[in-house]
């Protein structure tokens, strides 16, 4: 590599500010158009409205963009913030950051929760969100240096392409020695080549003496990133303790995190050892209940699938804490030690992988028919150093691999790769493409709704059966689990603020294994509290895990299990007892709701956000093929008869494909209208004037919003 | 002899996870039962085999996500 040499743009000394109960009170604002540096005042009504993390991320950008703002245009932002409760190291998860930019893939305003120490040292700094505006000429750096009081811009040269060597190198340079003290947000060619860029987002490993990394992965924030001219943000802090927060209440926040630690010490064993294989648990049981997305989301479920289990990871990942926040007990965020990829830049040479986890797993396993774990971890391997979103990566790939194989697009379109399901070689090589923005990766690169586009105007395929089968909903890719056998998670992932992401709700078993839901209402239900809730963990800055992926031994004998409540009430007096917001579990709701509403105006704004963009593509709902439908004969003919009382007799397979669509799409819309009003929306499923007026919500520009949408009630 | 969530209890041959849950009388609808490091899902419990000096432990909550 060569040598750095950096060249000071700009300069800005500040007093770090007191910390007061989880808040420094200002932001940071950089615009590197023009190079300026500035703080902003964060005022009392702002944090009682947003909270922080992604509240604040969206207040900011609300300011910062209009309706017509590409994701191009240099006014568009990216913002980070972390949350109050942030950079706690006595509760578990504590610290995480929460991204947000309008997307290349959705057009619309897009978030991202990561972990990694940016956050918490952000703030540490004196500075409670990050707003980055405008595009920088030369390869920039921004450091934020909170052990000297100073911001600087800093163009350097020499700088590695790859996400993995820049991490080392710029955590070597800017930590004199002391490389605890930095964290790094940077991304690689590949966010520059396509439009599903990713972040990376690191934290140093003391024990194996190497920066690890986590992912801000969904939808495009690190082709922004690299659009705006940015190799890399570098935050410098150093000693983190319990009182850097300066709670409200330091006995009682130590109190309830040690009740919250303890628990997850005591009971992960017992229960899915995260601490030990992460969310890999998750692969052979999602197999068994038919929720694996295998070959593009047509099935659930593959003989093959436990070569890609837990019980293969166990013995991969390297033992040792992983926790990818300070004293974080969950501590998943595993890694591979040596690994030695078979294809591309890195061909040859030991690495170290961070993951893979769960949804890589799926959607670079399974979903692509690869059922090979060194596969699956090259992958992963090269879409963090390229800067790729691993799972809009592999639902993409899987969409133009069942294009392929069903004669939509041909050798001739893809450069004379074979695309068929399980070729390893040619997915290594459509995502080494990606690195270049070359061949036929550049058009997998680009997502789901604009391959589409591509394949229908310049190749001639059929656009209605790709509606049907590319599995992205308001422009974002799929996440990992199917929804054929859950209405719930169809709404899920089709009423989400930003699309298909499970991070707003996951209902699967609670709808489908356990049928806890079987009215429209109780969905409805469902489709409120969950996606408060986990919003809830955005504002804060806290991962969600600790509250119901380890569950208290007596949770079974609660009113509501599925809410974990024990957990509810320790988050609300965590809350309290930080911010000195008395808080009770419904508040944390409350709080959820305002910036959850103000979120889907803000896709409003942006042309969007209305009942048509809460479609989803029918493959999420049912089998699209007669192939899919035989599959599952036996499931389908039953519920056409027991539940649909549809008399199948003498009717062909084509025909049972079209009545059990038309049935599953009207259930789907019913859904929609139960849901929007249960969250105070119109039937067009916008947020009414009596509901933001409720949340606080009512500034000038929402209610001329509505007004201009014809909403005046 | 096995052990069900730290407690000992009688193995006998030929117990499937599905008899020790109707056996133990613990009627929450778990949807994965761990046996040492192996996940067991629901669909299986008729057909999967409790080996004896095994642990079990009994899978509140598969939250996903």
């Amino acid at each position: 590599m060569a040598e750095l040499k950096s060249k000071t743009i700009k300069t800005l000394a500040y007093r770090k500010p007191v910390i007061e109960k989880g808040y420094t009170n200002q932001s940071l604002y950089v615009n590197l158009s023009k190079s300026e540096i500035s703080i902003k005042p964060v005022t009392e009504k702002i944090k009682e409205v947003f909270v922080g993390g992604r509240g604040f991320d969206l207040w900011l950008m609300w300011n910062a963009v209009k309706g017509a703002t590409k994701w191009n245009d240099p006014e568009n932002e990216v913002c980070i913030s972390c949350g109050p409760l942030a950079g706690t190291p006595i509760y578990p998860g504590a610290g995480k950051s929460i991204v947000t930019a309008i997307s290349p893939t959705t057009g619309s305003v897009m978030d991202s929760n990561v972990g990694g120490h940016f956050g918490p040292y952000l703030k540490f700094s004196g500075f409670d969100a990050l707003e980055i505006q405008g595009k920088a000429s030369g390869e920039t750096v921004l450091l934020i240096d909170g052990i000297e009081g100073k911001i600087e811009l800093l163009e350097v040269s020499g700088l590695p392409d790859s996400s993995y060597d820049l991490s080392i190198a710029l955590t070597e340079y800017f930590g004199r020695g002391k490389p605890q003290n930095i964290s790094l947000v940077s991304t690689g060619p590949g966010a520059k080549n396509t439009l599903i860029g990713c972040l990376n987002f690191t934290w140093y490993d003391l024990r194996r003496g190497r920066a690890r990394y986590k992912q801000a992965g969904r939808g495009g924030i690190g082709t922004v990133f690299a659009d705006k001219g940015i190799k890399a943000l570098v935050a410098r802090y150093n000693t983190v303790g319990v009182a850097s927060n300066h709670p409200a209440d330091e006995a009682e926040l130590k109190e309830v995190g040690k009740l919250h630690t303890h628990e997850i010490l005591e009971l992960d064993p017992k229960q899915n050892e995260m601490a030990r294989i992460g969310t890999t648990h998750l692969v052979t049981i999602m197999n068994d209940y038919d929720l694996l997305p295998t070959h593009n989301f047509r099935y659930g479920q593959h003989p093959q699938a436990a070569n890609i289990g837990a019980e293969v990871y166990r013995r991969l990942f390297d033992k040792g804490f992983d926790g990818c926040w300070i004293g974080c007990t969950v501590a998943c965020s595993h890694g591979i030690k040596d690994f030695v990829p078979m294809t591309g830049p890195y061909r040859g040479v030991k690495v170290f992988v961070d993951g893979p986890e769960y949804e890589t797993i799926a959607g670079c396993g399974s979903n692509l028919g690869i059922f090979d774990p060194y596969t699956v971890t090259e992958i992963n391997f090269y879409c963090d150093t390229y800067g790729i979103d691993t799972i809009s990566f592999g639902t993409g790939l899987a969409f133009a691999m069942e294009c392929f194989e069903m004669g939509l697009i041909n050798k001739i379109h893809t450069g004379g790769l074979d695309l068929s399901f399980g070729n390893r070689i040619s997915a290594m090589e459509i995502l080494h493409q990606m690195a270049t923005g070359k061949g036929f990766g550049n058009i997998v690169g680009q997502g789901i709704r604009k391959m589409k586009e591509i394949f229908s105007k310049e190749y001639g395929a059929d656009l209605k059966i790709m509606q049907d089968i590319g599995m992205e909903a308001k422009g974002l890719e799929f996440s990992e689990y199917m929804t054929k056998e859950s209405l719930a998670q169809q709404g899920g992932y089709g009423l989400s603020l930003k699309g298909p992401q499970h991070d707003e709700a996951w209902l699967i078993f609670l709808d489908m294994v356990h049928n806890y839901m079987p009215t429209f209402e109780q969905k409805a239900e469902a489709l409120h509290w969950f996606p408060m809730f986990r919003t809830w963990f955005g504002l804060c800055g806290l991962c969600k895990l600790p509250w119901n992926d380890i569950v208290p031994e007596d949770n079974a004998e609660t009113l509501e299990p599925a809410k974990i409540l024990k957990h509810v009430e320790w988050y609300a007096r965590f809350f309290s007892a930080v911010t000195g917001r008395k808080s009770r579990p419904d508040d944390l709701i409350t709080m959820s709701e305002a910036v959850y509403n103000f979120q889907r105006l803000f896709n409003l704004k942006m042309g969007f956000g209305r009942r048509e963009h809460d479609a989803i593509p029918y493959r999420a709902a049912g089998p699209v093929t007669v192939e899919e439908y035989e599959s599952r004969k036996e499931r389908y003919d039953k519920q056409l008869v027991e539940k649909h009382g549809v008399d199948i007799t003498g009717k062909s397979t084509e025909e049972k494909v079209k009545i059990l669509r038309r049935l599953r799409e009207e259930m789907y819309e019913k859904l929609k209208d139960a849901v929007y009003k249960r969250r105070g929306w119109t039937p067009e499923g916008i947020p009414k004037v009596a509901t933001v007026k409720r949340l606080k919500i009512d500034f000038p520009a929402v209610l001329e919003l509505l007004k201009a949408n014809g909403v005046t009630e | 002899m096995i052990k069900v969530r730290g407690k000992d209890y009688p193995w006998r041959k030929g117990m499937t996870v599905a008899d020790l849950l109707k056996e133990i009388g613990d009627l929450y609808p778990y949807a994965v039962v761990r046996i040492n490091e192996k996940a067991i899902s629901k669909p299986h419990f008729e057909t999967t085999l409790v080996p004896d000096n095994s642990e079990v432990y009994l899978i509140p909550m598969i939250a996903g996500g």
